[in-house]
């Protein structure tokens, strides 16, 4: 089947132009009258002007950390504001986060949670990781630095609906507060389970509407959560909102039933696992750039051509895709429907052995 | 399960990250039929199948060609995320075609049309310098002016109660709804690019009337097409060659777009303050893939593998 499949939807287009859908044997007068009309608008067209000149490139936006606390040891609340008076910040909803340019480049992903309603500052937290790059420099911020915002992004709708269901786990508590204020706002039926090690652990505990609706769960007071009391008394059809480690999204989600709204963050692709360096050419002639194990062909592309086209840095959309010329790649790509690899290495992914080159048509 | 209708809102999710998701589906099942008893509105949205893949592959060479001319930080990404969307969405509907393949109906020689048409045609054009970047912003123009037409059929098949009525086929609808819904959710971004790169009115008219009568005409000859190749029609449907009233009539029942609503999105696109975002619901679309099992499954996927 995949020879066949090949052949149809796969092939490379073939110059004449293709015979009439019935009567097979006659070019398609249809078809032909269409790449007549192409070939006369296409001068046509060159001569329309541009509606504007080419844009101006658009940088970040400046702020400053007015703010810092501690709720607990591990986390830090970072209030931040427009490094311009009388500035306005984009407005964002709930589940909208920011892309913060950290020292020496360094972009990380935080989550807004202030008040949706004041256009005036951002509030952000950041959990201390261990070995964490992003979170090291963000902990190291204090009160008057600057730093470069871009955003706000929404990977994590939060949709009106009739009544939700919210589970957040320790720092996953920062997208879901906003939204279980804004339920509450709105008089909206929810309930929020909250989960931590223990209460000095987890922050905003002070800012929570009061009520029934909440249940704050710490495992030193209750033991390690089991999913099913996480989701229990959920009601087919109503919405479940979840942040929180991998684990904790991934048990929730198996048990929200099919016709029940399950939404949760969207992760950054994986990071690197088991990779080796080795090295890539950009054609034959070309520059040969080393990519070191921790990151990956794409990466290495990007720095030196920072318009190279990618999508899912995952491996299975095939945006980043381009002609192998030489060299004996470790394809890690698993393209989409088994769609064929037509002898393409993808960068996002694929690797090759230690101390290998391969040669990419570039 | 609560049935009221939702309430009104106007907090619209908004600023969507766009990424694609790997969706897969399982054909095996599937009736050459699959609207029951119902063969001309299937074959009215078979047409698809046979279109997007080789569209949406093209959108995506144009695309690329397009994303080193974009400026704007948050643009490229939802360039780059509409990309990857496209891709698969090319791929999934890719699809579909072996299963028909396997009922016995060959849907070679359209999609090797459509193929010549989208690589050939609306290819590079062997231009260079000024011409060729100006090809480029009238291709985009013309992938804005479909764009059009993907988000008011996006829309139309999470609205269409109807085909669950009628007891369509489960994957496919999820398949279609899947689809409609990322159409929804990315809707603003080729004409998004398009005003950033170029933005003249003249070009972007220009472009929707030769997209609108070019997809209207294939349209046509694609139910043709099936209908006459269906090796359970063979051209006739209870014994009649299909009439083009079918097609309202079957609109009016809810079973495909209605040709007025198609009709209608071209002065709706004409208009100089058109913008994307003020047509169809982003929060439909997202409480869709909350919903829909392939988007779940291929969600929990990337989850697992992010562990």
């Amino acid at each position: 089947m995949s020879d066949d499949r090949e052949r149809r939807v796969g092939h490379h287009a073939d110059p004449r132009p293709p015979t009439d859908l019935f009567r097979s044997g006659r070019p398609d007068r249809f078809m032909l009258g269409l790449a007549r009309l192409a070939a006369r608008l296409e001068p046509l067209t060159a001569r329309l002007r541009p509606g504007h000149p080419p844009p101006k490139p658009t940088g970040d936006l400046p702020v400053r950390v007015v703010r810092t606390e501690r709720p607990s040891p591990d986390v830090a609340v970072l209030t931040l504001a427009p490094v311009a008076p009388e500035t306005t910040l984009p407005a964002w909803q709930p589940g909208h986060h920011v892309d913060v340019v950290l020292d020496g480049g360094v972009v990380r992903q935080y989550s807004l949670n202030g008040d949706p309603s004041d256009r005036s500052r951002y509030r952000i937290a950041v959990r201390r990781i261990e070995g964490g790059l992003g979170s090291g420099l963000a902990h190291g911020l204090r009160e008057g630095d600057v730093l470069g915002l871009r955003g706000p992004r929404n990977a994590f709708p939060f949709a009106r609906a009739e009544r939700y269901l919210f589970v957040a786990g320790g720092i996953g508590i920062t997208p879901i507060l906003p939204m279980v204020v804004a339920a509450h706002a709105a008089g909206l039926p929810y309930r929020l389970v909250y989960t931590g090690r223990s209460r000095s652990g987890m922050p905003f505990l002070d800012e929570l509407p009061e009520g029934p609706d909440v249940f704050v769960r710490p495992d030193d007071e209750y033991g390690p959560p089991k999913a099913a009391d996480l989701t229990r008394g959920l009601e087919p059809g109503t919405p479940v909102y979840v942040c929180g480690p991998a684990p904790l999204i991934a048990a929730v989600g198996a048990l929200v039933p099919t016709g029940t709204p399950f939404y949760s963050e969207r992760f950054s692709p994986p990071p690197v696992v088991d990779g080796r360096p080795f090295e890539i050419r950009l054609g034959r002639s070309g520059p040969v750039l080393p990519v070191e194990a921790h990151e990956t062909a794409l990466d290495v592309l990007l720095r030196v051509r920072p318009g190279t086209p990618y999508s899912c840095r995952q491996g299975f959309c095939g945006t980043c895709r381009v002609g192998l010329v030489e060299g004996e790649p470790e394809h890690r790509d698993r393209p989409t429907g088994g769609a064929p690899r037509d002898g393409g290495f993808t960068p996002c992914v694929s690797r090759a052995g230690e101390g290998e080159r391969i040669v990419l048509d570039l | 399960m609560n049935t009221d209708p939702a309430p009104v809102t106007t907090d619209e999710p908004d600023r969507l990250v766009l990424r694609a998701r790997d969706v897969h589906f399982d054909w095996s099942a599937l009736d050459l039929h699959w609207i029951p008893d119902e063969p001309f509105a299937t074959h009215v949205i078979n047409v698809l199948h046979l279109l997007l893949p080789e569209g949406e592959r093209w959108f995506v060479e144009v695309f690329k060609q397009a994303v080193p001319h974009i400026t704007d930080h948050e643009l490229r990404e939802q360039v780059l995320g509409f990309i990857g969307q496209e891709a698969v969405h090319a791929e999934a509907h890719a699809g579909v075609l072996d299963h028909m393949d396997a009922h016995g109906l060959d849907p070679r020689p359209y999609v090797e049309q459509i193929a010549w048409l989208f690589r050939v045609v609306l290819g590079d054009r062997d231009l260079s310098g000024a011409r060729e970047f100006a090809w480029l912003r009238t291709r985009l123009a013309v992938i804005a002016g479909i764009e059009h037409y993907t988000a008011v059929l996006g829309q139309w098949v999470l609205d269409a109660k109807r085909l669950d009525e009628v007891g369509t086929d489960p994957t496919m609808l999820d398949l279609l709804r899947w689809h409609g819904a990322e159409e929804v959710e990315h809707r603003s971004v080729a004409y998004d690019l398009y005003m950033h790169v170029d933005g003249g009115y003249a070009r972007r008219a220009l472009a929707m009337g030769v997209a609108a009568f070019a997809l209207a005409s294939l349209w046509v000859r694609g139910v043709r097409f099936l209908v006459v190749n269906d090796p359970y029609l063979r051209g006739r449907i209870d014994g009649v060659r299909p009439k083009a009233s079918w097609a309202l009539r079957d609109g009016r029942r809810g079973l495909i777009p209605h040709l007025g609503r198609l009709a209608r999105a071209i002065p709706e696109y004409l208009r100089r303050r058109y913008h994307p975002s003020h047509h169809g619901s982003t929060a439909q679309a997202v409480a869709y893939l909350a919903v829909s099992p392939a988007a779940r499954a291929a969600e929990a996927a990337e989850r697992e593998a992010a562990r």
